[in-house]
């Protein structure tokens, strides 16, 4: 049992000891920091390096030494999402898509708003053939963040999925990203909305096509080859109007043999096509009646042509085409076709198939020719 | 506190033990200190809980410092790439080994080992007592181990230098014999809080090997200690988790039948590792002395050899935990690491190397893990859904089955990763890798390092599974009723004769019990009347009570002065379950023995 005067004297050097103790503490933090800060600094200083190595190696088309490099700055800095990115994106390059996607997923529920990684994802989902999940991936990158020049970064992405749709199939799907990419399109930006023309055109929306070409000739009206494309459309989508109108000003500001067939093909359409909106049942008559005739004229040159010796025979659809003709020339004639809006139609049925015959078996046909066929395919497709 | 203040108290500390001294400078002396004293005291209580937050931000900072050094002792030694340049994978390990053996065998042979043991025996054999040396040994010896590719990690050395630091401080403080025992494990923990950055694991380690019970005495300091020293290592090193895991989700309810296989494996594995360091480590100390300057070199140059192929199965290897959680390696390469790092890991350990295992058994349980989820993915693709939650639990069934700490395990996989929707997988995991090594391999492995080097050292796991005895194992049927307060002395005069007990048990109706010893009755005949009631003559006499899942040994307390006691249901005092005496509890302990 201790005595009163050793306890207090006992008591009194414990605080002594604990008040130094409190000192020593203070003192071991100060170097604590200092060390650790030195050492956070080193580290800094070896994610840089082992990063811009990297980068290099990225750059000259060595993934697999840029994963070393990249994976090395990581030990230093395991959180630094950059370096996190970049050695996913080396081990995509290098065709190691599981591990990148490892990496990347990490990355996306850290941040799932970020448009880089969801760019890589979808990289990796088209890689591995889930396109359900590189189509999220994608939307997620066109939504996401991006720091610099958001706009075209998310349209280049926009166009990469509508490429990848495209490739797949996905009409309908591409379709509604190519809407998303005109509606987001600057409206004076002749370029972007001649690429969303193009695009359309893809997917079989002429219509559409063509109001992005216009818009882009409101901008920049003598642009020739947005003339010659604005042209192009009009004329699939049937209105040779202005087709001629896009052609012929294309023609003007940059004079090609192609724009000038096309305009000629749009002229000998315009000319010969009796069922243009807007004529006179005479002057339907009249385009019929030389468009018969035009088809007649055809037919004996390509039949001549082919009947050469030894055997001095026709190939079989010619000598059809031969045999109809001499009957449909007994019934076909300027009064009979004036009367008959069915016989119009039916000689022109019969002209189509002389020009596709002898496009088949003469070779390629002249413009006129060609109109003709234009004609009554486009007359077709109208009137099933 | 002023210089001049220093100064006055060191010239007045020793002067009431000056023996010249006059007593009115004695009394007047005592007085200023006794002022002094009791302006700030303390109780022992609040000193030792102050001392444990105390502890736990000086290991925290020695542990701080520790990882610093071993990352200097890398960059210096091996350089900054994660595979070195072969050269220094050859030389670096062997060259350090020979250093770091010198340092222990001349200056700190109280470094060797990896610290867990140390810290036991400092527990239960030397009353708490680390030399600070130790402290300074280990910091030194396994910085340059680790750091130049020994394969061992930094926790168990930095559990062992929080126990040391701790009983520095207490030893300083001149507390108690006692309660420097206890704060051996409270700087233990602190230790392995602030290596693992994971304070719930190393309060659970230390409750589960190092003093094996939840001891409420020391449970609190315990806690406080490792929440300091974890959060002023997260303050310098920063707070995330040591792993950054993938998120995990249940792919199909068949996955849970792919980690039992995990488990299984990771059962087999843990137990061979172990068979294969309990085998060479013996052989290896038992060689000539000379020897053990050069084992860790020799130990070394076959790590760097293995090292020039697989340099991921040299130092602690946590980057390539996390590349085995980021799926970067094939199944077949995370297998080949798995055995790689067990085979560095024997080599380092049973050498003699300062040094831990927690960061190699982790390392070999990841790639096992993944090697297992990569081969059950191969062939089951819509089982499991990635390779990287195997790795991740295939980290804690590893630990589980190799250190045989079950509970630890679970709580480190969840801490160390911040994920806890894997606990699943792990308990099924760890369960089963636990009791396949539980099973073939009696002592678990620090038990048998403990038993290598002649300690005695209680057994956790033993202690954990050893049979508790209870009263309703020893207690009897009493061979009477027991008699009523109401009863007359006639009454207890006329059971007394047919009784074989030394005593009658008495109730009284508010739950009380009293006893009347039979010899005792004829004096008591003599002195009342025949009919006076049993609560009159023992008005005030009381048994201790006791039911029936009491300890045994708590039992005992009560028994002497008392030949029989009764055990009564704990619905109701009145209710008599048996009768408790002296010799059933002796012939209960005999029948178990």
């Amino acid at each position: 049992m201790t005595s009163e005067p050793q306890n207090i004297v006992s008591r009194y050097v414990q605080r002594r000891a604990l008040l130094l103790s409190l000192l020593l503490l203070a003192l071991l933090s100060a170097i604590t920091a200092a060390l650790a800060r030195t050492y956070h600094a080193r580290e800094e200083d070896l994610v840089s390096e082992w990063s811009q190595k990297g980068n290099a190696d990225l750059a000259a088309g060595k993934p697999t030494l840029a994963f070393e490099d990249f994976r090395n700055a990581l030990s230093y800095g395991p959180d630094n999402p950059d370096v996190q990115l970049r050695l996913a994106e080396a081990l995509l390059a290098d065709g190691r898509y599981t591990e990148a996607r490892s990496y990347l997923v990490n990355l996306w529920d850290r941040g799932p708003s970020s448009g880089e990684v969801n760019l890589d994802l979808a990289h990796v989902s088209m890689q591995t053939g889930e396109l359900d999940q590189a189509i999220r991936y994608f939307r997620g990158a066109i939504f996401g963040s991006w720091g610099k020049e958001p706009v075209l970064l998310r349209r280049k992405i926009r166009l990469e999925l509508c490429e990848f749709l495209l490739s797949h199939g996905r009409t309908d799907e591409a379709e509604g990203e190519i809407s998303g990419l005109a509606a987001d399109t600057p409206a004076d930006n002749g370029a972007l909305r001649e690429e969303n023309g193009l695009l359309f055109l893809r997917v079989g929306e002429p219509g559409k096509a063509l109001a992005e070409f216009e818009a882009a000739l409101q901008i920049n009206p003598r642009q020739s080859q947005w003339l010659a494309d604005a042209g192009r459309v009009a004329f699939e989508d049937g209105d040779y109007l202005k087709a001629e109108t896009y052609f012929s000003k294309s023609d003007l500001e940059n004079p090609s043999a192609e724009i000038h067939a096309s305009l000629v093909l749009v002229r000998d359409v315009l000319g010969n096509d009796p069922y243009l909106a807007g004529l006179s049942d005479e002057e339907q008559t009249r385009r019929t009646w030389r468009d018969f005739g035009q088809g007649l004229e055809d037919l004996r040159k390509c039949a001549s042509s082919t009947a050469g010796p030894p055997s001095g025979q026709l190939p079989s659809d010619l000598q059809q085409l031969n045999k109809e003709a001499q009957e449909m020339q007994r019934r076909v004639n300027l009064k009979s076709l004036g009367g008959s809006p069915e016989l119009r139609n039916e000689a022109m049925q019969f002209v189509s198939r002389i020009e596709d015959a002898a496009s088949r078996t003469c070779g390629p046909s002249a413009s006129l020719d060609r109109a003709l066929t234009i004609i009554e395919k486009r007359h077709e497709r109208n009137n099933p | 506190m002023s210089d001049q203040d220093t100064r006055v108290e060191e010239t007045q500390i020793p002067s009431p033990r000056a023996e010249s001294a006059s007593a009115n400078a004695t009394d007047s002396g005592l007085k200023w200190l006794s002022s002094r004293a009791r302006s700030f005291t303390l109780s022992e209580g609040n000193l030792f809980l102050l001392l444990a937050i105390i502890i736990g931000m000086f290991s925290g900072m020695a542990v701080v410092c520790f990882r610093i050094a071993i990352e200097w002792v890398r960059l210096g030694l091996l350089g900054s790439a994660l595979a070195p340049p072969p050269i220094r994978v050859l030389l670096v390990p062997a060259g350090a080994g020979l250093v770091v053996a010198l340092l222990v065998q001349k200056f700190f042979p109280g470094a060797r080992g990896s610290g867990v043991n140390q810290t036991k025996a400092a527990v239960y054999v030397f009353d708490g007592y680390v030399p600070f040396r130790t402290v300074i040994g280990k910091f030194l010896t396994c910085s340059l181990a680790i750091g130049s590719g020994q394969s061992l990690g930094p926790e168990d050395p930095s559990l062992q230098m929080g126990a040391g630091i701790a009983s520095a401080l207490g030893r300083h403080l001149k507390l108690s014999r006692d309660k420097l025992r206890l704060l051996a494990p409270v700087g233990a923990a602190a230790g392995l809080a602030a290596a693992f950055n994971a304070p719930i694991s190393a309060v659970l380690f230390v409750i589960e090997e190092v003093i094996g019970t939840w001891s409420a005495s020391a449970l609190g300091a315990i806690v406080l200690a490792a929440v300091s020293s974890a959060v002023v290592m997260r303050s310098f090193l920063g707070g995330e988790p040591m792993f950054r895991v993938p998120a995990y989700t249940l792919a199909h309810p068949a996955e849970l039948l792919a980690y039992a296989v995990l488990g299984v494996v990771s059962g087999i594995l843990s137990l061979a590792f172990t068979k294969i360091i309990a085998y060479f480590r013996p052989k290896l100390r038992a060689l000539p002395e000379w020897t053990h300057y050069l084992q860790p070199a020799a130990a070394g140059l076959l790590i760097g050899l293995i090292g020039l192929r697989f340099p991921q199965s040299m130092g602690t290897g946590y980057p390539y935990i996390d590349q085995a959680l980021h799926s970067q390696f094939t199944w077949q390469i995370l297998a080949i690491l798995g055995f790689a790092k067990i085979l560095t890991t024997s080599l380092s350990f049973v050498s003699g190397t300062p040094g831990g295992m927690f960061a190699p058994v982790l390392f070999i349980g990841a790639m096992i893990g993944g090697a297992v989820g990569g081969l059950e993915h191969h062939f089951f693709p819509q089982v499991s859904a990635s390779v990287a939650p195997f790795a991740l639990v295939g980290m804690g069934t590893f630990f589980a089955g190799f250190l045989r700490v079950p509970i630890t395990s679970v709580f480190m996989v969840v801490e160390t990763s911040g994920s806890y929707s894997i606990v699943l997988p792990v308990m099924i995991s760890n369960t089963i890798a636990y009791l396949i090594a539980r099973t073939y391999q009696d002592v678990a492995l620090f038990d048998l390092l403990a038993k290598q080097d002649n300690l005695e050292l209680p057994s956790m796991e033993e202690q954990r599974e050893q049979i508790v005895l209870r009263v309703e194992d020893a207690m009897r049927k009493p061979d009477l009723p027991p008699l009523q307060a109401s009863d007359t002395l006639a009454r207890a005069l006329e059971i007394a004769e047919t009784s074989t007990e030394e005593v009658l048990l008495v109730r009284f109706p508010t739950g009380r019990w009293a006893g009347i010893s039979i010899k005792d009755l004829p004096a008591m005949d003599s002195t009342h009347p025949k009919e006076t009631q049993l609560r009159e003559v023992l008005s005030t006499a009381r048994l201790p009570i006791l039911h029936p899942d009491q300890r045994l040994g708590d039992a005992l307390r009560f028994i002497p002065g008392h030949a029989l006691l009764p055990v009564v249901s704990r619905a109701g005092s009145r209710k008599l379950e048996g009768v408790l005496s002296l010799a059933d509890i002796l012939t209960a302990y005999q029948r178990t023995s």
